[in-house]
């Protein structure tokens, strides 16, 4: 019976990475988009915007939630249920930090009048980072369905839920790594 | 028209009133008889469908439905330029702007790819001996998210508010600075929901052909047309993600007052970029399917398995593959520079060579064949020279020095309709008339099917043929009139009545299927005499086909099984596990959510915007609350 299970689950996990790729693709033209409108001739110019801190504390927030998720993945394997929900919580508790810190950060910048419309830099800055910030809030959501699920499914289809959510979850972590080595990266710590 | 109500005058082209009369007085015809024969409850099993080859159908019906009214633009168009300095009803200026934008992207995005992926759902799982698509619920959402972007598109025209920068919506025009009305923001929104459809689509076919396939059924065994589709999907997966961040850009410069595409720091050649990155592989994604029913049709009605089977796939990829690398040749003109155009120039070139192989494979299978000439078979016929020339004059165009005359002009319009109607659109009809039986239990009728051939395609050619010379006489496209002594009036002139053929023609198609629907002829299994493994379950194909599963051990395995096992297919030991088929009202929900989520976006209404947003992201939460694969699972449990 079990094999059955596994066969439309490995359907499941295919047809998701298929989806990854599209979304790859997605995320790739956004920064070709990037690279082709910065730096802009008008000003503001990346270095005047950007701000280190706010970008070391979201990356640390949104890296260490990869961790945390892997380490829920495992305590599904294992069948720990209290590590299920440790790993859920404190990716959530860091998925929280995250979207915190770069609200916090698109404040700031509409304060300095850093806004969508202001340059083409600004422009590909915010349609790119801006999707990526919609992923994380849709994975949060997605958490929350999860931890409703937990106790009233089957575990069996939990943990499959859960796996796919995990790499929808790194999909998102490895976008951020390139924004954070590609589009702030060259502006801050070259 | 200015009318008076309640003391107030009200105005609306005729064209628009026209429209409304016909759609309200057809929509209550239909109405009415669905109701005298009963058909409510047919209609609801349609609609709550995640069956492969009802959603199949659905796609066909569609596409048909969107053939007849771009079709009709068509001939609007074609009237329009019958003869020099016409001034016929409302089509001049924008409103022909309109006509022929409308025109070419519901004939692209909602004709071509409906009929072709419709096709794959219904043929290609039982091609390859699944016993249905890999994720039936995902099928029903990629279906109404499709027809979702149709008739969002379709209802601009109702709205007074058609989409005017042409199908391939270059910037600046595109941009609201010069377009300010509702229509091109119907064209951002129905592209970006349907196109959403077609890469989940193309994701389903990916996992059904890579993990459904029967025992036995190794890829090298697989029949073309599912070879077709891979690669197709493959495509689809690459090319239109990109198409959905440029219409995103597009967007963000309609809506939100960025300037990517206009301006002065922004450019409209990035647009041109990303939409030709999309758009090439976007005019192979809608060929490659059409290859692969003509090389089963040749095939089967041949009686010869496919010649080269092994070259045939190995250029279905390598197609593919420089589909993705030709893209520049759609913008020679621009001034790239002189290295860029020769590079892609020559790319272009190369795509000949993998095509030609195809062509030769084609007359090699059925060289020594025992031919029958029955109607899918003379699509095919018909295809073959006409894709040729089609194939030639791309050639020609990708010379870049001489594309500097061509582009732009009716030539290139000469050169896509070949391509695409001679492939797509004659692919389209032979795998519509091969497939029937399989879709009801029917033949269409061969007589009518013949009529409706040779119309179809002596229309075409009058039609197409003398639009290469309008272009190499100076004709520029998308112009609504010329002059006398321009030189151009009679190859107009014998193009619109060669339209009206196709229209002909088009008629005999219609008539047929309500004729062989009113007069059945029922079919049993086979009535072709196939090879390939759909022709061993019932027409109409039924819910849960290949029971017991078959083993396959060969190309072509019942045309195997009939030479040498009295055509009796052996039996598989075991089977993995099926698909689970769902009913379900989520799928058309949630496509009318996202329908109503676009007009909030396209009327600026904010408040809208958001219920409709909640909306739409709760259909995600319902779906995963009601996951049939967590019924099964206590089902399973509870046994
Ligand atoms: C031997 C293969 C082919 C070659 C070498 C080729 C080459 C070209 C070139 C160079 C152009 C640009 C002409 C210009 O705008 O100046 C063009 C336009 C076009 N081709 Fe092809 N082509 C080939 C096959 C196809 C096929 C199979 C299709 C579709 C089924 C297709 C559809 C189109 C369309 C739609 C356009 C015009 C797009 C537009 O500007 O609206 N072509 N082709
Ligand atoms: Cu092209």
């Amino acid at each position: 019976m079990n094999t059955f299970k596994t066969e439309r689950f490995r359907d499941k996990q295919l047809g998701f990475a298929m989806y990854l790729i599209a979304e790859a693709i997605m995320f790739a033209t956004l920064f070709a988009t990037y690279f082709i409108y910065t730096p802009t001739a008008i000003n503001p110019i990346p270095e005047e915007v950007f701000e280190a801190r706010t970008v070391i504390i979201s990356s640390v927030f949104l890296l260490t939630s990869s961790a945390t998720i892997h380490y829920g993945e495992k305590a599904v394997e294992k069948g720990n249920h209290k590590g299920i929900w440790i790993g859920l919580v404190t990716t959530f508790l860091l998925s929280v930090g995250f979207i915190g810190m770069e609200a916090h950060e698109f404040h700031i910048y509409y304060k300095e009048g850093f806004t969508l419309t202001e340059n083409l830099f600004l422009s590909s800055f915010y349609i790119l980072v801006g999707l990526h910030a919609s992923h994380v809030l849709f994975g949060m959501g997605w958490m929350l369905v999860l931890a409703y699920q937990k106790n009233r499914i089957p575990f069996m289809n939990y943990a499959q839920k859960q796996n796919i959510f995990s790499y929808y979850w790194h999909f998102v972590d490895v976008v951020w790594i390139f924004i954070i080595t590609l589009v702030y990266g060259p502006y801050l710590f070259y | 028209m200015t009318f008076y109500l309640f003391d107030r005058s009200f105005y609306i082209a005729s064209d628009v009133l026209l429209a409304y009369i016909t759609v309200i007085l057809s929509g209550a015809a239909l109405f009415y008889l669905i109701t005298k024969a009963n058909k409510w409850p047919t209609i609801k099993k349609y609609v709550t469908t995640t069956h492969h080859r009802k959603i199949g159908v659905l796609y066909l019906l569609s596409a048909t439905l969107f053939f007849i009214r771009a079709g009709i633009e068509a001939l609007i168009i074609r009237i329009q330029l019958a003869v020099p300095e016409n001034d016929w009803w409302v089509f001049q200026g924008d409103k022909f702007n309109e006509a022929f934008t409308t025109h070419g992207t519901i004939m692209i995005f909602f004709v071509a790819m409906p009929l072709l992926i419709g096709l794959m759902n219904v043929a290609v799982p039982l091609q390859i001996g699944a016993r249905d698509m890999a994720f039936p619920y995902m099928n029903a959402v990629s279906f109404w998210l499709f027809l979702a972007g149709a008739i969002l598109v379709n209802m601009s025209f109702f709205m007074t508010a058609s989409p005017n920068a042409g199908w391939t919506a270059y910037a600046p025009l595109s941009v609201s600075t010069y377009t300010p009305e509702a229509g091109n923001d119907y064209y951002v929104f129905g592209l970006q929901v349907s196109g959403i459809g077609t890469i989940l689509a193309a994701i389903n076919m990916i996992v059904t052909i890579v993990r459904h396939r029967a025992p036995g059924m190794k890829l090298t065994r697989m029949p073309l047309f599912p070879w077709s589709t891979l690669i197709t999907s493959f495509l689809i997966l690459i090319a239109f993600p990109v198409l959905t961040i440029a219409l995103y850009i597009l967007m963000f410069d309609r809506m939100f007052g960025t300037q990517f595409f206009t301006g002065e720091a922004g450019s409209p050649i990035y647009w041109q970029h990303l939409f030709w990155i999309f758009g090439h592989p976007e005019v192979y994604i809608i060929i490659l399917p059409a290859f692969g029913i003509f090389s089963d049709v040749i095939s089967t009605f041949s009686k010869k398995r496919v010649f080269g089977y092994t070259s045939m796939v190995i250029a279905l990829a390598i197609i593919g593959l420089l589909g993705f690398m030709v893209w520049v040749h759609h913008m020679f003109t621009v001034g790239l520079g002189p290295l860029v155009n020769t590079f892609f120039a020559i790319t272009t070139m190369l795509i000949a060579v993998p095509t030609g192989i195809k062509i030769f494979n084609w007359l090699f299978t059925m060289r020594k064949g025992l031919i029958r000439f029955t109607t899918p078979m003379l699509f095919s016929l018909g295809f073959i020279p006409t894709f040729v020339v089609g194939g030639v004059t791309g050639v020609m165009l990708s010379v870049a020095a001489a594309d500097m005359q061509y582009h732009d002009s009716y030539f290139v319009v000469a050169h896509f309709h070949y391509t695409m109607i001679g492939g797509t659109v004659l692919g389209a009809f032979a795998g519509i008339y091969y497939w029937f039986p399989k879709m009801f239990g029917i033949k269409l009728k061969d007589t009518l099917g013949k009529w409706h051939f040779w119309l179809f395609v002596i229309g075409f050619h009058i039609t197409f043929f003398p639009m290469h010379l309008a272009g190499l006489n100076g004709m520029p496209r998308r112009v609504y009139t010329y002059l006398p002594k321009d030189d151009v009036f009679i190859y107009n002139f014998v193009s619109t009545i060669g339209a009206f053929l196709m229209g002909l023609g088009t008629l005999a198609f219609i008539w047929n299927i309500y004729q062989s629907f009113k007069k059945p002829d029922y079919t049993g299994n086979d009535p072709w005499d196939g090879r390939t493994l759909e022709w061993s379950v019932p027409s109409p194909a039924p819910e849960h086909p290949f029971q017991p599963m078959p083993l396959v051990k060969t190309i072509d395995p019942l045309w195997e099984a009939k030479r040498n096992r009295g055509g009796k297919l052996p039996e598989a030991e075991s089977a993995r596990s099926a698909p689970i088929d769902v009913t379900s009202w989520q799928p058309i929900g949630l496509a009318g959510m996202m329908m109503v989520f676009s007009l909030a976006f396209i009327y600026h209404q904010t408040w809208l915007q958001i219920i409709a947003g909640i909306g739409v992201l709760s259909f995600f939460v319902i779906r995963n609350l009601t996951d049939e694969h967590v019924r099964v699972t206590r089902e399973e449990e509870n046994e």
